[in-house]
């Protein structure tokens, strides 16, 4: 039995807005939500690039003690955005812990700013003696804390699905879940991931060359995703989920449908664990129009990977070609925020979605002159007012995932 | 340290980081306010820090059965006696 999935909730905390009238606003506007990094007093005078996405927004994370004290900022962001979308969902407490509803969520890391602490401790044993840690420091820096903080904070008890799978974390989660729904596994799942501000996530793309160096007195202006005079990418921080629900249930209860989920695919290139891979990627395309059943024409967008790397873009246009051909539009959503990592597939759907829902396109920001190498896919020139009825959301990671999620229009504009 | 100090830093450290009111010396520190295992962890690392030393692992689990500030206060004062 195969069932079909829908959006009943989204939410995010993201470089340009933590509410949707301010990331419409940012979106709208073409406002870049990229400034100087913070000072970490640890790694940033060794890097590089001094460009980050921030969330400059003072966020309350004002849960009872309880449940905040096994959260480190990566779980207060991912447990915030949990609470917007199951308020919006309207799905009420019972069914939450019925056992029918799971939670896919991931980051990249445990709690960063923990892990630090956790590693200092080691080295202050030993020349102290003393080994001190939190107790709680464990639940906060393991690999699955935001799915398992969101369990007992929302008391759900269905299925954990926890995707560390850097980029392609929160595609993952949502593809996995959606994969729960449609197989009866699971009535809801709630989806998503979350990044923490890390410069340890920034020193390694740096050292890899792959950051944005040459904009750090105008941080604005970039990434510059399938621009001729890219340079890189630049790391952000931010958080989103999603509520995916059975679409007959939701429809029953009358809750307010965002989208639907139609396809999911992912794979990995079984090669190389840095260099993106055009067969690899050009087949997870193919899988996600397979899985979703639709033709390649009947997309009207793709919100890119695009993170405005030199070759990531040059094979991600390459790979839209092979398989879209030029007819859909195509941005680059990182342009306005940097890439949030684990953050960014739920991110991305979450802007898909509210384009969708507005009616709109926007363009790929700081896309001043279009690099030949990449000129054979459709770019978004300006905002365009243009109805998405399908859309595809694409992700790729280090170590070689690939995902490739598609979006249906239901509501009627 | 005597006894009224200890309990003084034993109840500032909880009201403080444990961010419990009112925790009176005979309460019930669970079913009263909460506290659960993951505390009483944070607290026997506090409790080294006030005596500058280890507890030893035999110590640790004694100490897990421990329900309120007077027996953490008995606790204390033990162990700082075997060691003095």
């Amino acid at each position: 039995m195969e069932r079909r999935v829908v959006i009943t909730g989204c939410s995010g905390i993201t470089p340009i807005g933590c509410s949707k009238a301010d990331i419409l606003k940012h979106l709208e506007s073409g406002t870049s939500g990229v400034g100087r990094i913070r000072d970490d007093e640890l790694l940033v005078e060794q890097l590089n690039t001094s460009v980050f996405g921030t969330v400059d927004e003072e966020l309350a994370y004002d849960f009872p003690r309880k449940y905040r004290k096994t959260m480190g900022p990566v779980s207060l962001a991912a447990c915030r955005v949990v609470d917007d979308v199951i308020k919006q969902s309207g799905l009420d407490r019972t069914f939450l812990s019925s056992g029918r509803v799971g939670v896919s969520f991931g980051s990249s890391h445990g709690s960063t700013v923990v892990l630090k602490k956790v590693y200092q401790a080691c080295f202050n044993a030993q020349s102290t003696d003393m080994f001190s840690l939190s107790a709680a420091d464990y639940l906060k820096s393991m690999v699955h804390t935001t799915a398992v903080n969101i369990t007992r904070m929302f008391g759900i008890t269905g299925r954990v699905i926890s995707s560390p799978s850097a980029c392609t974390t929160s595609s993952q989660s949502i593809g996995f879940g959606y994969e729960m729904i449609k197989f009866g596994v699971q009535d809801a799942m709630i989806c998503g991931g979350s990044e923490e501000y890390d410069t340890t996530t920034v020193a390694v793309f740096d050292n890899l060359l792959a950051c944005s160096t040459h904009y750090n007195d105008t941080p604005h202006k970039t990434p510059r995703p399938f621009d001729a005079e890219r340079d890189g990418l630049v790391v952000g921080e931010g958080a989103g989920a999603v509520m995916l629900e059975e679409f007959e249930s939701a429809r029953k209860r009358g809750a307010v449908i965002l989208g639907e989920v139609i396809g999911f695919s992912t794979n990995n290139n079984g090669g190389n664990l840095i260099m993106p891979d055009l067969a690899g990627v050009t087949q997870v395309l193919e899988m996600g129009l397979e899985n979703a059943q639709i033709n390649a024409d009947q997309i009207d967008f793709i919100s890119a990977h695009a993170t405005a790397t030199r070759i990531g873009d040059v094979i991600e246009a390459r790979a839209i070609n092979n398989v879209y051909g030029n007819k859909p539009w195509v941005s680059g959503l990182k342009s306005y925020m940097g890439h949030t990592i684990a953050a960014c597939g739920v991110i991305e759907t979450i802007l898909t979605l509210y384009m969708m829902e507005k009616g709109f396109i926007v363009p790929t920001l700081n896309l001043d002159q279009v690099d030949d190498r990449c000129a054979m896919i459709r770019h978004t020139p300006q905002l365009m007012e243009t109805n998405i009825q399908y859309a595809a959301v694409q992700n790729f990671a280090f170590g070689g995932i690939n995902t490739s999620l598609i979006l249906k229009r239901l509501f009627k504009k | 340290m005597d006894r009224e100090e200890i309990q003084a830093t034993i109840i500032n450290f909880i009201e403080t980081n444990f961010e419990m009111s009112d925790v009176g010396l005979d309460d019930d520190l669970n079913a009263v306010h909460g506290f659960d295992s993951i505390d009483a962890i944070e607290l026997l690392r506090e409790i080294e820090t006030l005596m500058k030393t280890k507890l030893t692992r035999d110590e640790e689990e004694a100490a897990m059965t421990i329900r309120t500030v007077n027996q953490i206060v008995d606790f204390i004062e033990k162990a700082m006696a075997e060691r003095a």
